[in-house]
């Protein structure tokens, strides 16, 4: 696990000391996308994965958050929880997408008199709550960094047992381990990062400089990422979001392997700017059987006709190869092998998988019946 | 890549003024921009996103009749959908094709008409910082004349610049004879100017890093087609090194009108082999008057290509681009 980058002031008051194990979590409010107001109490019946971050994103913590992720899903009944991160005054970012099962809403607040009433503005942390509402673990600045196994006994042990989760509404499939990733609210790098320009420019209401929100709806989903206008919509997903699907081959829009879809359409991720795709639908491979009406595990046709046809070897081009076969068979092209060839050609397969591509996307064309090799 | 700053502006009068300042980039679809930017090709301070104005205005972005028989084509239209507009297909199916033949189709989703008419060229020079490029950077020398030229360009050239103009659709809108509306900055709805397409991009000559007539802050908001009805014969034929997906060595847009056994009108613009779209109006007198075949297509290659200045890794070129036309138009006669 990344060791996340540490900012060293603590604050020693007495409300601001860093709540015990075995001591009631302190409450704090929530309010939700929608604009319903939660409270931290109202969570009881379930775990509480709490963890508190510097508010401008490190990439580093992609992988901190994925660590928490597969914490939660690797313990028992814990499937479908997920993170939320909560920015101070730019709403919610969705750090990842395992959450099919989720019913815990969207956090939006200032996190930093939170931080400062669990003790840890100022750096990262991590707390787990039980059920009955109890600090049952936790991890804070200066610290050695927690090892996974640890936090996952420590969410393990505050999950209820079967006898308190009985027939009642907690049972597996609704069972949600939350964990809200909370921010900061002291952030000296953001304020730094702020002070960067020397001379100050004035700026229309529309103009976007570093360090604004940027707000993408990808599969769905709003996100809010903080990032400046020289992020690539391809490292948005990626390096902010935590969306990496989308792949980086060439980074120069000669490969195809970060192909998305925006409003159904294919294109190349790399050559465009997030800030420029704001108020667009974009779909990555995560999303396609969503966009297209699975739920579930299902597949979308296409990602079922790959596997049937072997349409990959190694399959780092696969996720770019099956946004762009997904988005092509609605384009007007021939009926042809030849015209899936023309009409994929921006898309490379190092490995040279192309007649089981080609045979794929095919198979899609002519419908399920038609496709006697398939499974379906 | 470079920090800059972004900007969408909600008029064009906006747009224009914004765009007249100096280090200003405006920005469509991005597939060129973006790439010399992370190159640091190109290093604008401003950014200014026009595509905002198409979901204002949907004119700027569509393809629309026009009163005189012709057809305009939003600025903001992207080329996948020209490509496939019926009428472009059926009237102008020289502009279909070499639209559906640039590019990729995620890129020709991205990619704005306009945009495509003003991208940059593929010199791997200029798109190398670490070397000499007078269009880079004007009286740095050019690195091409002298080096690797097997991309490069035998017509148009000069001492300063052997540069490839690189757009496909380019070359089948200066055979059409289109033009481009542009406005200024500053100047009303009503004062947009025309400029046909032949006279839009500028050949280097001294000065390299001029490509065009435009000055800044001006704006393409549409593409014209004039009334051409043999265009529904016209044909691109484009000759690469792979199947697809890559820029070409030559290619020609034609367009013939054969009446009683004679060529009564001709258009032949070639591309891959010229600094900029290039249109070849001694071709066109060549075939003339003439029986359509062989002989007269033979004789177009000759008066196109008269005077082409091969660099050596090129020299190929030559005929290569004297058998693409003759084939071009015998394809499109047959």
């Amino acid at each position: 696990m990344t060791t996340p980058p540490t900012a060293p002031p603590r604050c020693d008051a007495e409300e601001c000391r860093v709540p015990g194990i075995g001591s009631e979590a302190p409450d704090f409010e929530l309010t939700d996308h929608a604009g319903r107001r939660h409270r931290l109490s109202e969570l009881r019946g379930a775990p509480v994965l709490l963890a508190f971050h510097p508010s401008r994103w490190d990439p580093s913590w992609a992988e901190c958050v994925r660590v928490y992720n597969r914490v939660i899903a690797s313990a028992e009944r814990g499937a479908g929880a997920r993170l939320l991160s909560v920015a101070p005054a730019t709403g919610w970012h969705a750090l990842s997408f395992d959450d099919t099962t989720l019913d815990f809403p969207a956090a939006c607040l200032d996190a930093g008199p939170i931080a400062e009433r669990y003790g840890v503005a100022g750096g990262p942390a991590v707390f787990v709550i039980d059920g009955a509402g109890r600090v049952s673990w936790r991890h804070t600045v200066g610290d050695a960094p927690p090892s996974p196994n640890e936090l996952a006994e420590a969410l393990r042990a505050s999950l209820p047992t079967a006898a308190d989760s009985g027939s009642s509404s907690w049972s597996r499939r609704h069972f949600v381990a939350t964990a809200v990733a909370a921010t900061l609210a002291i952030a000296l790098t953001r304020r730094v990062a702020r002070a960067e320009p020397a001379v100050a420019r004035p700026r229309p209401a529309t103009a976007i400089a570093p360090g604004d929100a940027v707000k993408l709806r990808v599969n769905g989903r709003e996100l809010s990422l903080d990032l400046e206008p020289r992020v690539t919509l391809l490292d948005a997903l990626r390096e902010y979001a935590g969306i990496t699907g989308p792949k980086k081959g060439c980074d120069h829009g000669q490969c195809g392997a970060c192909t998305v879809q925006v409003n159904g359409r294919r294109i190349l991720s790399c050559l465009t700017f997030a800030v420029m795709q704001q108020g667009k639908d974009i779909t990555t491979i995560e999303g396609l059987a969503a966009s297209a009406g699975a739920s579930g595990d299902a597949l979308h046709p296409m990602q079922q006709a790959f596997i049937d046809h072997d349409g990959f070897q190694c399959g780092y081009c696969t996720s770019g190869q099956i946004m762009s076969a997904a988005a092509m068979v609605r384009e007007p092209w021939g009926q042809t092998d030849d015209d899936v060839r023309e009409a994929m050609s921006g898309n490379i397969c190092r490995c040279g998988a192309y007649p089981g591509i080609v045979a794929a996307i095919q198979a899609v064309r002519k419908g399920p019946t038609a496709d006697q090799g398939g499974r379906r | 890549m470079k920090p800059f700053d972004y900007t969408a502006p909600a008029s064009l009068d906006e747009a224009t003024r914004a765009g007249a300042r100096p280090a200003t980039r405006f920005i469509a679809g991005g597939t060129t921009l973006v790439d010399l930017m992370k190159l640091e090709v190109e290093t604008p301070e401003h950014l200014i996103d026009l595509n905002s104005l198409g979901d204002r205005d949907p004119s700027l972005a569509t393809v629309r009749e026009l009163p005189n028989g012709g057809l305009r084509i939003g600025a903001l239209a992207r080329m996948s959908d020209v490509a496939w507009t019926a009428n472009v297909k059926e009237r102008y199916p020289a502009l279909s094709q070499a639209l559906l033949l640039a590019a990729s189709g995620q890129i020709r989703n991205m990619a704005s008409m306009a945009g495509n008419l003003l991208q940059r060229t593929r010199c791997p020079y200029f798109r190398d910082t670490a070397t000499p490029c007078n269009k880079r950077e004007p009286g740095s020398g050019c690195s091409a004349t002298h080096g690797f030229s097997r991309s490069h360009a035998i017509l148009g050239t000069s001492e300063h610049c052997i540069a490839t103009h690189p757009s496909d659709p380019a070359v089948a809108l200066v055979a059409l004879g289109a033009s481009v509306r542009v406005r200024g900055p500053g100047a009303q709805p009503s004062a947009e100017r025309t400029v046909p397409i032949a006279s839009l991009h500028l050949v280097p000559g001294t000065h390299p890093e001029r490509e065009t007539v435009l000055n800044p802050g001006d704006v393409i908001t549409a593409i014209d087609l004039p009334p051409l009805p043999f265009a529904r014969r016209s044909l691109y034929l484009k000759v690469r090194d792979r199947a697809s997906y890559a820029f070409a060595l030559a290619s020609a847009a034609v367009a013939l009108d054969v009446a009683n056994g004679a060529i009564r009108d001709a258009r032949v613009a070639l591309g891959g082999v010229a600094t900029k779209p290039w249109r070849s109006t001694a071709a066109e007198r060549a075939l003339i008057g003439k029986r359509p075949g062989p002989a007269a297509f033979r004789a177009a290659a000759e008066a196109a290509l008269e005077g082409a200045v091969p660099h050596g890794d090129n020299a190929f070129k030559v005929e290569l681009a004297k058998r693409t036309l003759v084939r071009a138009l015998t394809e499109v006669s047959a």
